[in-house]
Parts: C-alpha cells; sequence; structure tokens
C-alpha cells in the first residue's frame, strides 16, 4: 500500500504540474461564465441555464482529461526509461497501475472539485437551490471520469497514446449511447443484431447510468438506490478493467 | 552476504553451490567468494515489427558475477549487452536459460530490493526535484521513512550534487543527470549494482566522478556489473570481462590475464638518450621510442632484458623503470571482434569504442 500511494503521488504530481490542467481548468471556466452570461436571454431559467451548462462542462472536461492525462500514462514512462526505474525495485507491475490509476485519479479529481466548487458558487451567487440533486449529479458525473480512466489506463498499457485516446473516446461515445442502441435493436433488428447489441451492452461502459443531469436541472426526484447502484457498477467495471490491464501489463516485456 | 537458499530452478537446487548448471562458484563457508548474478544458457528472440518471424539475438550467454566483483560487460552495439540486462532485472524474459540474482530468480521482489540499476541514457522524471526523486525511489526500495531524508542527502552528497537537491530534474545536464542516475542506484544502499552504460555521454570530469564513485562502492564491498563503451574506464575499473558478440560470451577476460596477454614483453624507460644508441641490440628489441633525453623501449622477452640493460649502461643511459608488458583490453577486444565471423551483423549499428588512452 506503502509504495502504491508513492507512485500516486508521483504521479498525482506530474499530472498537476502538466500544463493540460490548466487547459482544462480554463476550458471550464470559460464554459461555466458562458453559461451565467447566456443565460439572461432564457427569461426565468438563469439558474436552470446555469446548472445545465455547468454540469456538463464537469462532466465533459472530466473526461477530457482523462483521456488526455491517462492517454500517455505508461506509454511516456516506457519511452523515457523511467519505468525501469520503478519495476526493477521490488514493485510488482499491478501495484504500478494501481498507483497510477490512483494518482491521476487523484488529479482529476481535484479538476473535478475545482469546478464543482466554481459551479456551486455561481449557483449560490444567484441566489440559486442548491438541490441535492445537482450534488448527486456532480457525484455521478465523478464516478463517470473515474470509470473512463481505468478504460484509458487498459488502452495505455498495450497501445499508443493516440490510439488510446481514439479508443477511449470511441468507448465513450458508445457507452453514452448503449442504452439507445440497445432499445433501437430491441424495436427494429433481427435476431442476429439484438445478440451483438446485447454484446456490446454488457462489454461496453454504460454511462447513462451516470448522467443524472436531466434530474438535477429540473430539480426532479432521483433515488439514492440508483446512486448506489451506479457506485456498485463504477466499482466492478473499473476492477474488472484494472484487472484486464495488470494481466497484459505482466506479459508486456520493455525492450 | 547472500545465504544459500533452498530455491528450485529448472535444472535442480540452486543451493548457492554454484557448482550446479555449469557454473564455477563457491560457497561462503568454503572461503571463497560465491556467485552473485549467474546467466545460464540465456536465449531470446524478437519478433520483428512488421513479420511473424523471430529473430534470435541471445544464444545461450552464460557468466556469473562474483560477491564484491566489478565485473565488465564488453560488446559492439546490438550484441546484446542491453537485452541481457534487462533479461536479468527481469524486465524482459529470456526463451530458455536461467538467471538468479542474489540467489533468486530474476524480477524476484526480495533480490530486487538489494539490487541497484542504471539505465542507459536515463530521463527520469522532470517534474521532481532531485530530493523529491531519490525520496520516491527509496520509497520504492523500501528505505524506512524515518531514516529517508539522512540518507537522500548522504546519497546527493556523495555523487556530487550538493545544493542541487532542491532543483528540478529537468534543469538537470547530462552529466547531473547521470549522477542523479547514480544517486538512484544507490539510495537503498544496495549488494549488487548493474550499470548500462553509466559514462555514456559524460566529459572527462563528469566520467572522473562516476570512476571515483564506482572505486569506492567496489572498496565497500559492493558487486558491480555495468557495461560500458569507454575501454580505459572499464579496464580500470574492472576485475574481470565479459566480452558478448552478436549474443554470445566469446571471451571473458581477468585483469591479470592482461598481463599473460602481453606474451612476456617488458617495456624499459632510460635517460640520456643519445642517437645510435640502439645499435647492436636492434634484435633484442621490438619497438622504441624517444622524447627528449628519455627512451623507451619494448623489449621482446624477458630473457634478453639483461641484455639490452647491460648495453644501456654500456652506453651511459640510467635505466629508469622496467615493467611487464600487459596487453590492453582494447588489445583483447579488436581481436575477438576482428575474429573470422566477428563482424558486426547486417543492421547491427557500428561500435564506437572510446580507444583514446590506450
Amino acid at each position: 500500500m506503502y509504495k502504491i500511494l508513492s507512485i500516486a503521488l508521483n504521479t498525482f504530481r506530474e499530472s498537476v504540474r502538466e500544463k493540460i490542467i490548466v487547459v482544462a481548468l480554463l476550458f471550464g471556466g470559460i464554459l461555466m461564465a458562458s453559461a451565467v452570461f447566456l443565460s439572461p436571454l432564457a427569461l426565468g431559467a438563469r439558474e436552470k441555464i446555469v446548472t445545465d451548462v455547468g454540469l456538463a462542462a464537469i462532466s465533459i472536461i472530466g473526461v477530457l482529461a482523462s483521456i488526455l492525462l491517462g492517454g500517455a500514462l505508461v506509454h511516456k514512462e516506457v519511452e523515457k526509461k523511467a519505468i525501469y526505474l520503478v519495476l526493477t525495485r521490488p514493485v510488482s507491475r499491478p501495484f504500478f497501475l494501481v498507483g497510477k490509476l490512483f494518482g491521476i485519479m487523484g488529479a482529476i479529481a481535484l479538476v473535478f472539485c475545482a469546478m464543482a466548487a466554481v459551479l456551486v458558487g455561481t449557483i449560490a451567487a444567484g441566489k440559486g437551490a442548491l438541490h441535492p440533486v445537482v450534488f448527486a449529479s456532480m457525484y455521478l458525473s465523478l464516478l463517470e471520469t473515474g470509470v473512463m480512466c481505468s478504460i484509458v489506463l487498459l488502452f495505455s498499457t498495450f497501445t499508443t497514446p493516440i490510439l488510446t485516446s481514439f479508443f477511449a473516446l470511441c468507448f465513450f461515445a458508445a457507452g453514452s449511447m448503449s442504452n439507445d442502441l440497445r432499445a433501437f435493436a430491441e424495436k427494429f433488428g433481427g435476431a442476429a443484431s439484438k445478440l451483438v447489441t446485447g454484446l456490446f451492452y454488457y462489454l461496453l461502459p454504460n454511462l447513462n447510468v451516470f448522467n443524472l443531469r436531466h434530474e438535477a436541472v429540473h430539480d426532479l426526484p432521483f433515488r439514492a438506490g440508483d446512486v448506489a447502484l451506479a457506485t456498485g457498477y463504477a466499482a466492478v467495471y473499473s476492477a474488472v478493467a484494472l484487472l484486464f490491464a495488470c494481466f497484459i501489463f505482466s506479459r508486456r516485456e520493455f525492450r | 552476504m547472500t545465504k544459500p537458499s533452498d530455491f528450485q530452478s529448472p535444472c535442480g537446487k540452486w543451493a548457492a553451490t554454484g557448482g550446479l548448471c555449469g557454473f564455477a562458484g563457491a560457497l561462503n563457508e568454503r572461503g571463497t567468494r560465491m556467485n552473485v548474478l549467474r546467466v545460464e544458457g540465456v536465449k531470446k528472440s524478437f519478433r520483428g515489427d512488421l513479420t511473424l518471424a523471430r529473430r534470435e539475438v541471445l544464444h545461450g550467454v552464460s557468466f556469473a558475477a562474483r560477491e564484491g566483483e566489478v565485473l565488465g560487460f564488453l560488446g559492439p552495439n546490438g550484441a546484446g549487452k542491453t537485452t541481457t540486462i534487462k533479461i536479468i532485472l527481469g524486465l524482459i524474459r529470456p526463451d530458455s536459460g536461467l538467471v538468479s540474482v542474489l540467489d533468486r530468480p530474476a524480477g524476484d521482489a526480495s533480490a530486487m530490493a538489494r539490487v541497484g540499476y542504471l539505465p542507459e541514457m536515463p530521463s527520469f522524471y522532470p517534474h521532481l526535484s532531485l530530493a523529491e526523486f531519490l525520496e520516491f525511489c527509496g520509497r520504492l526500495s523500501g528505505v524506512p521513512g524515518g531514516k529517508l531524508p539522512g540518507r537522500i542527502e548522504q546519497v546527493i552528497e556523495r555523487v556530487g550534487l550538493s545544493g542541487s537537491g532542491e532543483l528540478r530534474l529537468k534543469v538537470f545536464s547530462k552529466g547531473m543527470l547521470q549522477r542523479a542516475g547514480l544517486a538512484q542506484a544507490i539510495i537503498h544502499d544496495p549488494d549488487l549494482l548493474i550499470l548500462d552504460e553509466p559514462f555514456s555521454g559524460l566529459d572527462p570530469i563528469g566520467r572522473k566522478a562516476v570512476r571515483d564513485i564506482l572505486v569506492d562502492l567496489k572498496a565497500k564491498g559492493k558487486t558491480i556489473f555495468f557495461s560500458s563503451h569507454i575501454l580505459p574506464d572499464m579496464e580500470a575499473l574492472c576485475d574481470r570481462a565479459c566480452i558478448i558478440r552478436e549474443g554470445v560470451i566469446v571471451k571473458t577476460v581477468g585483469l591479470d590475464d592482461l598481463v599473460r596477454l602481453g606474451e612476456g614483453k617488458v617495456e624499459v624507460t632510460a635517460r640520456g638518450w643519445k642517437p645510435g644508441m640502439l645499435r647492436g641490440i636492434e634484435d633484442l628489441v621490438e619497438s622504441w621510442g624517444a622524447r627528449g633525453d628519455e627512451v623507451r623501449l619494448v623489449v621482446k622477452s624477458q630473457g634478453k632484458l639483461r641484455g639490452v640493460i647491460e648495453h644501456l649502461y654500456a652506453a651511459g643511459a640510467e635505466v629508469l623503470e622496467a615493467v611487464n608488458e600487459q596487453a590492453s583490453l582494447e588489445d583483447v577486444f579488436m581481436e575477438e571482434i576482428a575474429r573470422p565471423g566477428a563482424a558486426p551483423k547486417r543492421g547491427a549499428k557500428r561500435e564506437e569504442a572510446v580507444l583514446s588512452g590506450f
């Protein structure tokens, strides 16, 4: 555990000192500011616009940061041979990956918290009500980012940063639409398409379970059980992705 | 240092006897040094980037490093040095053969805790300061947190980087990075040091600094295994050197062997040189050269030495020194490389051995 924390701390330091973090924060800030400036156009719906754009910005920035920061996570270490300094010590390869995952998630959580604080501050400054569902939505977005981090880590163990980012984006897009794809196949597809979509449905992450933005914007009721279920789903999916990553990474040779 | 263990290998118990699996090591109990590092019959092939065909790069590499010994690893680029080192460290798996590090299999955590490694042309973590970097490495190697600050300070001083502890590694020069690399390799006071080209890219001052550190570590009884192209440094540091060519160890030469390989020639230095002084002893002398009033000549054999010295005294010269001439590591290396079938393989990069100083 001590060694995992050391690797996580190193990865966290490396990530927060990357310019990409500043860019992500800047981009998120611009998105939120645009919501504030555009909200007068929607008469009487300022709070909804700010909440909607703010939550979307948090989710997008979180996912983008995980892809951009995590894409080069392992590749950069191998290319610079820095990984040799870790793996030639009494540190197992799975420990290395777990440490990396924790470190990158820590850095993204920091960005996440900063943006969440800005959103909460913006809503509060506009004398809007901070409903629990807003916090639940932010929490689920954080879980979604965690799942994306583990997917990015899986790809980064065996392919290049560009391909990692590409695959991760594909997973994100497909995962965000998995419910729709399945429903479409159920309604219009044949047996074969139902089988294929069913397979993808279970293989790809169902990112819809982390989307509570509609409820947050309109202050609709939400079930705590769904949030708990989403938490379990994120934990299991991340663990499975991490297991695959460890399996691939343990067999990898560093030529 | 290392206790015999009952660790099972595919060819039977290692049991630190050294005699098993064809190794010539010995037990500590017998009063001789045991093998800290053992590589036996290691073969390795890689698949090409665009083809499925595998190309064998190591064809049964075997050697051993004894406790407290400095063992050099010499060979042209592409000969298999770095691949062998990576196999020893568990970064690459061999196709066949056996590797034992501190009496444990390659990559074993308990052995790796006692190994320090410096990769070739390291880049490290540019976002960390030197102190942060050493703290990270020390923690991973299991150095207790309480001892770490003192140890970091000690190591930074030892590698000559005092005052640079708070500087980020990204501002370090090549020489400073190499020293930082050495610092991380010794932060946990390892028993075995494995260094891949530790003198690579260093200026003469940096080379001397690294050499001094290695001499110091050798004096402390550490076992050092290192590859290098800098032959004078290797000759100055090593007890023995393994020469690898095209994935095979072709020769292991000891420093003592270099005197034997000198073929009994004696180098004589005398003062009071005058032209024509060597007339009459041309047959006894293989070569000679004069500078100022000093002359240096190589006598063909020890049996002819007396005649040469008497001739020099009779001619009014004063003999300052007579030493057995020894072959240089360069001689041995070039001889092995020039041997038939020793031409670098197609695709192998040309060796740029540093031959200055010989």
